[in-house]
């Protein structure tokens, strides 16, 4: 597998929150080359299936959210120019003299334009510009617009995935499409692997707008494990340490009350024996990942978190390193291996 | 439909006190359904009957409960304190008149000293019912009774203006939907929810209860139409709306394109609703037991959650026609 190459493939596609359907075709095809069995839901969870040796298997559920946060078309205005509101957290600093993709009747090109220094006055400038005072530009007639743009289209995040020095890859999306080639390394590795247990390996659709496609599937799949890998913050200046982890030192493996504390424990002395790095991230309530709505599903499902640290989340330039998304697959599949605690 | 929205809108009904709307609604309705019942948090639950085998489950939702204020204190001098029930501003409660479920009517003043409007909260303000004492208030008002604001009914310039037309203007489309029930195969549930301004709650247990193929939230929304308002393109007058977002769901896609197929069939104009804030029932019904696939078609509405809440009547027609085309067909899956 050229983890690269899918990773980059994975980050450059398109699917915000709610409109992911064109991208769980892509997913549900890389699933099908490992899986006994795959299905798209209604919502566009793909949803595959490994099974295992056990005749009367216990369910193992992995999930990781393929949804990414952007931008939405609130309207148009006389001159063509686009209004939006954002669909999940952004941060409106960082998206000025940005360059966009908006998805109407076909992909336009178009950038967020900035008012030029000269013509700011003291009050405005160094002042971050709030989101609802920009706007795309698409150079194009406001008849032309009108024709090819709806309210409601949403709009990407034009990126340019790049290889760093160290094994780090930098680009859109790997938040958590970092994730996603996660699972697809976790597939490739069961195959030589006799497992007791089904493993549902699941690519789950909106998270960024409230877990809601992990409060789905945790429902209709109702496992006795359940593994979510999502992204956690990367060593960054003037983040704190406490909250922050190394890039290419291992896994974050979360703890705290959101977390099963047998299976947390199962998966740290495990990284220990087998020489995996493990960063122990700590969270006192929430861990704002899917386990929150899954731990909760039907009468309560036994959920760890392993996590990718990740520098400048929720950006076009989200930074990572390969080594961590190699020790979690393992670790995943270490977990895999050890099976459901009867 | 006016003398119904009428009687709907003007009835008593906060949040986890909705018997008097329920009533209202089975009165109407009861010898036209098939199949009726209130369920446990009280829901009101009417069904008209699917034929052959291969029909859909639809079901149909709109709130019954309004916002309004509960009785938390009531001092020596016979003055009520008060809270919220649902999102109550305090500046749309200056000054108005409240009705407490008994009929004891109330009016809503703000503590006199206060030197800037900027620091109205409903905590610097109280409920006062002309009595003299505590004693004499007690007498007919308690604590933890909930009282609704009074906002009259009016048609004007083909407006319709009320209080609590948030939902009652969705009840009143689902009864005539129940009234000019269309010929179709599909099994249809008229849903008429309680508690939706607390957090959609009514509908969470509905919806698991009946575990529809799709589901359909009629609601308000609020408009960029009025001076110096929010920017929004959903105006007043200009159609129903169909909603893309709000911070409840991503209505579904095959919802949305039901919508706006049964649209151009009758030759209706919809507009397309981004809301950049709150949530409505369809939010909670979509996540229920594994996932619903759930829209929502909003009547655009000035003055949300005020006493003069207000709609064209135009628009609560069209959606009530496109409701009907909807649930004809087999379109969606």
């Amino acid at each position: 597998m050229d983890i690269i190459k899918l990773l980059e493939q994975l980050s450059m596609q398109n699917g915000v929150s709610g409109f992911e359907k064109q991208l769980s075709e892509f997913i549900a095809s890389e699933f099908r080359q490992h899986c006994d069995e795959v299905q798209v839901d209604h919502f566009y969870n793909v949803i595959g299936l490994k099974r295992g040796y056990s005749t009367n298997p216990k369910k193992i559920m992995i999930t990781a959210h393929y949804d990414e946060i952007g931008l939405i078309v609130t309207s148009i205005d006389e001159q063509g120019f686009v209004k939006f509101s954002n669909i999940g957290g952004i941060d409106s600093k960082i998206l000025m003299a940005q360059e966009v993709i908006v998805h109407g009747s076909e992909e336009l090109f178009g950038i967020i334009g900035a008012k030029p220094p000269h013509l700011l006055d003291e009050s405005q400038a160094g002042i971050a510009v709030k989101l609802e005072d920009m706007c795309i530009d698409l150079g194009m007639s406001v008849e032309s617009v009108k024709a090819k743009i709806s309210i409601g289209d949403t709009i990407t995040f034009k990126a340019y995935p790049t290889e760093l020095k160290n094994s780090l890859y930098s680009s859109k999306s790997l938040d958590n499409r970092s994730g996603v080639l996660t699972l697809i390394m976790i597939l490739e590795q069961l195959k030589g692997i006799n497992h007791r247990d089904d493993v549902y390996i699941i690519a789950t659709v909106q998270e960024e707008v409230g877990l809601r496609g992990a409060e789905m599937v945790a429902y209709s799949t109702k496992p006795d494990l359940a593994i979510v890998i999502d992204v956690c913050y990367g060593d960054t200046p003037e983040v704190s340490e406490d909250e922050a982890f190394s890039l290419g030192k291992g896994v974050a493996l979360g703890v705290g009350p959101n977390l099963h504390k047998g299976y947390t424990n199962k998966a740290k002395q495990l990284a220990e024996e087998l020489g995996i790095g493990i960063h122990i991230d700590v969270n006192p309530a929430s861990t704002g990942t899917e386990a929150w709505a899954v731990q909760i599903s039907r009468t309560g499902i036994p959920t760890v978190l392993f996590s990718n640290p990740l520098r400048y989340m929720h950006t076009m330039v989200e930074t990572l390193s390969i080594k961590d998304i190699k020790a979690t697959a393992r670790l995943s599949v270490e977990l895999i291996k050890a099976g459901v605690i009867n | 439909m006016l003398d119904i929205i009428e009687k709907l809108t003007q009835a008593f009904g906060v949040s986890g006190n909705e018997a008097n709307v329920r009533s209202i609604i089975q009165d109407e309705i009861t010898d036209k359904v098939d199949e009726i019942k209130v369920d446990t948090l009280g829901n009101l639950i009417a069904i008209k009957k699917g034929k052959g085998n291969s029909f859909k489950k639809v079901m149909l939702v709109a709130h019954m409960d309004e916002i309004g204020v509960i009785a938390t204190y009531i001092d020596k001098e016979g003055f009520i304190r008060f809270s919220n029930v649902g999102g109550v501003s305090p500046y749309c409660s200056l000054g108005q008149r409240v009705a407490f479920q008994n009929g004891t009517m109330g009016r809503i003043f703000y503590e006199r000293k206060l030197e800037s409007l900027k620091d109205l909260k409903l905590e610097k303000m109280y409920i006062d019912i002309g009595a003299v004492n505590k004693e004499e208030a007690e007498k007919i008002v308690s604590i933890g009774d909930t009282a609704c604001f009074c906002g009259g009914f009016e048609l004007q310039n083909g407006m319709v203006t009320s209080k609590a037309l948030d939902d009652r203007i969705g009840c009143a489309i689902l009864i005539d939907v129940i009234n000019h029930f269309p010929e179709t195969e599909n099994e249809i549930y008229f849903v008429f929810t309680v508690q939706e301004e607390l957090g959609l709650r009514g509908a969470k247990t509905a919806a698991f209860s009946i575990l529809p193929d799709f589901a359909l939230s009629i609601d308000t929304t609020d408009t960029g139409d009025t001076p110096e308002c929010k920017a929004m393109e959903v105006k007043c007058g200009n159609g129903p709306a169909i909603k893309i977002i709000d911070k409840s769901i991503i209505c579904h896609p095959e919802v949305r394109k039901g919508l706006q197929k049964a649209a151009d069939t009758i030759g209706v104009r919809v507009q397309y609703e981004v809301l950049e804030y709150g949530g409505n029932d369809a939010g909670a019904i979509h996540t229920t037991a594994g996932g619903i696939p759930s829209g929502t078609l909003s009547v655009p509405t000035r003055y949300l959650h005020s006493s003069i809440e207000t709609i064209s009547l135009k628009d609560a027609e069209e959606t009530a026609s496109i409701v009907r085309e909807l649930i004809k067909g087999s379109g969606l899956h």
